[in-house]
């Protein structure tokens, strides 16, 4: 039985733990997350370092802040934050660990600050004039370097970025390495790891940048309709009446839909890019964790002690929000990374249709896209698909995991 | 039961209102004219006039000419711009500069500002620096001309033919001024006469057929010399076998056969006092050989009798017309709510009489979806038949065998398939087994080999099965999976019940708790799921039918959206919201029906 101080995030925890394979996925969650964030730091074409004869360039740190998509630009400045808060959170922790402050609290706070870190740096360099320049924008270290023995660079483990185009280089399988005599850059002696598109652009690197905008594209799609249903669900739940009527209809109207059928046609309509597929996933999933929550509440408002609030004083607002709301939440997260997985899939099968994200942008349904226009070139369908099939067991097993820890039922 | 059943149809209403009118404003989102992306730039103005007229007509029959949503115009009074319509389509281009040059002169007298905003309210780009130089004024009259064209013929369509009229009719207006009214009305009025009858001929459109030919006879009879009798004979022979014939094609090849002459013989058929097929048929022949019977135009400065024969033409059809034209007050109050855009798809909708479709070829949306339908439900049914032929046993396998190593192994399995997205599955099968790159053992596109109409039965269907194998697979993967750990968490529900424990102490074998006990009552919440698989198996999969070649459901939609095809998709959406609903309501009586402690009353407690 539950001891005495033990919460309820505690008590899902260690449910949690208990489940293996939601545990491992919850670990691999990580690198992936990870990978999305240091992605530059794996393939990019700009040299970390670069000594051109007589002066040390850092044209890898400058391109950082001058990305061509602006979610790399957020990832990036995450990806920098992470310096300055590591430091910081190194002394913070040991400062927790003198006070005793419990381990949840810890992971929870360092994440916090992380995510803060990040918004401040995102939000201090995009304003005009704060961020470096980067003048070598234009310029090509890697053909210098071929030219000028006296050139030296080095380079991340990829020297590819997911736009270099070399049409001399399309549709190339894996491992594909340009002979020597056709070289027009020094770098070009590391293999295509996972082969060419089309025009010759790296399917490592743009495998490697999609996930950023998979992950983008899951978790804020994810984030815009769980915002959604939970309000409006929890308002239906509480105040009933004519509040309930109309809510529910609407629910009811949208539910009708084929959601997949809904959400092309809108992006058919609207537009595709990246802001909108997700609004799209957003406003038209949000109806499912409307229905769920107002359930949990309809449930929750019968007890007593919403009962008792109320006598207390309390306003309609803080009762539902403070009380009623946190006893309703559970299945709303639980569907969360199942709707994370889902809004990928929704992501990848709108660009298998060209109605998604237009094609300069990396992402892993253009390349399937461009796979099913020929089957020959096996490996624009495998690798995508793979990535895909990997990140949706990976959510997939963390909500099952999250759905069993959490069901009371199952609990013994 | 009953009662119940209807109370839930009847809520229905509200919530298919809602659906129609949700999709109704998505389609507004749309930027752009459909229709002209459709047709190109032909619809614009200033290409062949016959494109022209088919983009007013597609226009009009997809709805496109009314406001969307409330229509005033009935309302409006378009007595004072259709003044200067007529003035201005009376007068030639070089008139219309004499005109300009005089309104530059003095633009604050009363009449000529009156003209002015008129001409501002064209549209017409830079107007008033067009206006003030004079070198462009013959750019300016042409820019005129077309503007008005298109104010006429978008904007005012048939609410500026009573105006127009009262100047024809009116005896004291000029002469170009009556020129100017009927030019005004032929764009107004589109297709104002109907010289026969269409596909499904209605015998409600007699009267409208008949009056154009009566007025062109009693015009043109003269021409036409009498018929010989033994010719009459003859004639008289091929209309009726003309009308004992079912076949459009058969009647065409008899009527391919007449003569110009022939025509007062059909003309007195039409006219006189004969069936309705004999009149039907006459006009079809009329219309065949008589390519222009009334004259409906007049260039500008046509002679008086011209203009008075046109304008007698005119006034026949507006007499025809009249209630179309000026509809009384109350029908007017009617049309400010249903002579809209949307109320007329609900019509539509309500009636399922869903149209055309928005496509060049003009096919009718409702055959077009019937064969979609045909071709995505067998394969969606054959899926629905391995996904319960697969995973409720799979589920049972799991759940007798609690948490050991063969549930552990098929419930991860299981957990993999969940997790492939069904396109993924689709792709990486064409790719290792459809394509040949590394085996070649399904075919990759269709559902059928090319000359499959020339196999016997039993090849057709051997084909027709190979074909639809890999498909089929893919459509069942994703719901086999899902609907195996809903049995098994079913199953081991019920194994946790008391009565099976009961059934145990009694000493039964443990198959017959497992099969007897148990299954029957695991079944219930999965046979009620089976209404579930309903508008699954009329939505198709947009994906694998894309993928696979399939011309279903899904690839008609995905189609209709790529086209803007909006009589089609309001169409799919209509049928896929009834037929959820219809699945929902039946999941809720299968409910009632298969398990005897669930009552309706209980049921609307609960709500």
């Amino acid at each position: 039985m539950n001891q005495a101080g033990e919460s309820y995030l505690d008590i899902v925890w260690k449910q949690f733990k208990k489940n293996r394979f939601a545990l491992a996925a919850l670990w691999t969650l990580v690198p992936v997350v990870l990978i999305a964030l240091f992605a530059p730091l794996i393939a990019s074409n700009q040299p970390l370092v670069y000594f051109d004869g007589d002066a040390v360039l850092f044209p890898w740190f400058l391109s950082l802040f001058h990305p061509d998509e602006t979610v790399d630009f957020i990832f990036n400045m995450a990806m920098l934050a992470m310096v300055p808060w590591a430091v910081v959170s190194v002394v913070l922790s040991a400062w927790w660990r003198q006070r005793n402050v419990p381990s949840r609290t810890r992971v929870l706070g360092a994440t916090g600050l992380l995510v803060l870190m990040a918004g401040a740096m995102v939000v201090v360099f995009s304003l005009p004039g704060m961020a470096p320049r980067h003048p070598y924008a234009g310029r090509t270290f890697v053909e210098e370097e071929f030219g000028n023995p006296d050139a030296r660079g080095f380079y991340t483990l990829v020297p590819y970025s997911p736009r270099d185009q070399e049409r001399g280089s399309a549709f190339q399988p894996p491992l594909y390495r340009k002979p020597a005599a056709e070289r027009e850059r020094a770098s070009e002696w590391f293999p295509h790891l996972l082969g060419t598109d089309d025009i010759g652009r790296d399917v490592f690197a743009r495998m490697l940048y999609g996930t950023r905008i998979s992950l983008t594209i899951g978790f804020l799609a994810v984030g815009i309709y769980l915002s959604i249903g939970i309000v409006l669900g929890a308002l239906a739940g509480y105040f009933g009446g004519t509040t309930d009527i109309l809510i529910s209809r609407v629910i009811e109207v949208i539910l009708l839909f084929p959601s997949f059928f809904l959400i092309l046609t809108l992006v058919a309509m609207i537009g595709p890019s990246i802001y909108m597929i997700m609004v799209v996933i957003g406003l038209t999933g949000w109806p499912g964790i409307a229905r769920l929550i107002r359930g949990e509440v309809l449930k929750q408002r019968a007890n007593d002690y919403v009962t008792a609030a109320r006598a207390l004083g309390a306003s309609h607002r803080r009762v539902l929000f403070r009380h009623i709301l946190p006893n309703a939440l559970a299945p709303a997260l639980v569907a969360a990374p199942f709707g994370v997985a889902s809004a990928i899939v929704v992501e990848a099968g709108l660009s298998l249709l060209g109605f998604g994200v237009r094609p300069p942008t990396p992402t892993w349904g253009i390349l399937l896209r461009l796979g099913s226009s020929n089957y020959n070139y096996w490996w624009l369908i495998v690798v995508p698909s793979l990535a895909i099939f990997f990140t949706v067991t990976i959510f997939n097993l963390v909500g099952s995991g999250l759905r069993d820890a959490m069901d009371p039922r199952l609990r013994m | 039961m009953w009662i119940y059943t209807v109370r839930r149809l009847f809520v229905m209403i509200p919530t298919l209102f809602g659906i129609t009118l949700v999709a109704f404003g998505v389609m507004q989102l749309a930027p752009g004219d459909p229709l002209k992306a459709e047709l190109g730039a032909a619809g614009t103005i200033g290409e062949t006039s016959q494109t022209r007229e088919a983009y007013l007509i597609m226009r009009r029959d997809l709805l496109l000419d009314r406001p969307a949503l409330l229509n005033f115009r009935y309302f409006r009074n378009y007595t004072a711009p259709i003044r200067e319509v007529v003035f201005f389509r009376g007068q030639s281009r070089g008139e219309i500069v004499e005109e300009l040059a005089r309104l530059t002169e003095a633009p604050g007298a009363p009449e000529n500002a009156a003209r002015l905003a008129f001409l501002r309210g064209l549209d017409i780009a830079d107007f008033d620096a067009l206006l003030a130089d004079p070198e462009v004024h013959p750019r300016l009259a042409h820019m005129i001309a077309t503007g008005i064209q298109v104010y006429l013929e978008e904007e005012v369509g048939l609410h500026g033919v009573p105006p127009a009229m009262a100047v024809l009719r009116d005896p004291g207006s000029p002469l170009q001024e009556r020129i100017g009214a009927i030019r005004a009305i032929r764009l107004m009025a589109l297709e104002p006469f109907q010289y026969s009858f269409g596909r499904e001929p209605d015998e409600a459109d007699l009267p409208y057929v008949v009056a154009p030919w009566q007025l062109w006879w009693s015009r043109a009879e003269a021409d036409f010399p009498a018929v010989a009798p033994a010719q009459r004979e003859e004639l008289a022979g091929k209309l009726e076998a003309m009308v004992r014939e079912e076949s459009r094609r058969e009647v065409l090849e008899i009527l391919e056969t007449l003569d110009r002459d022939d025509m007062r013989f059909f003309a007195e058929r039409l006219l006189g006092d004969t069936t309705f097929d004999e009149k039907r048929l006459s006009a079809d022949a009329l219309r065949l050989y008589i390519a222009d019977p009334l004259q409906l135009d007049v260039p500008t400065g046509a002679a008086e009798e011209t203009v008075d024969e046109v304008a007698g033409n005119w006034l026949v059809h507006y007499d025809l017309h009249l209630d179309r034209y000026e509809p009384g007050l109350a029908r007017r109050f009617g049309y400010l709510l249903t002579d809209t855009q949307y109320a007329n798809m609900v019509r539509r909708l309500a009636t399922f009489q869903f149209g055309r479709s928005a496509t060049r070829t003009r096919e009718p949306v409702g055959p077009r979806i019937l064969r979609a339908v045909m071709v995505s439900a067998p394969l969606m049914i054959m899926a629905q038949i391995v996904i319960y032929l697969v995973a409720v046993p799979l589920g049972i396998i799991c759940a007798v065998n609690r948490s050991n190593a063969v549930d552990r192994g098929v419930s991860l399995g299981l957990f993999v398939l969940y997790s492939i997205p069904p396109f993924v599955a689709a792709m990486m099968f064409l790719l290792f087994l459809g394509y040949g790159v590394f085996f070649d053992w399904f075919p990759s596109l269709g559902l059928h080999s090319p000359g499959a109409e020339q196999f016997g039965w039993g090849r057709y269907l051997l084909d027709y099965l190979w074909h639809a194998y890999l498909p089929v697979v893919c459509l069942s993967l994703f719901s086999l999976a899902a609907m195996a750990m809903y049995s098994r968490t079913s199953m081991l529900e019920v194994t946790g019940q008391d009565y099976v424990r009961t059934a145990r102490a009694k000493g039964l074998s443990e198959r017959a708790v497992i099969l007897k006990h148990g299954l029957r009552n695991a079944l219930i919440p999965i046979i009620t799921l089976f209404a579930g698989f309903l508008p699954a198996m009329l939505g198709g999969s947009v994906l694998i039918e894309v993928i696979f070649g399939i011309p279903g459901m899904g690839r008609l939609s995905y189609e209709s959206i790529l086209q803007r095809d909006f009589p089609t998709l309001m169409a799919l959406i209509y049928i896929n919201a009834i037929v959820v609903m219809l699945s929902i309501l039946l999941t809720d009586l299968l409910y009632v029906v298969v398990d005897p402690r669930i009552s309706f009353e209980g049921r609307e407690q609960r709500r």
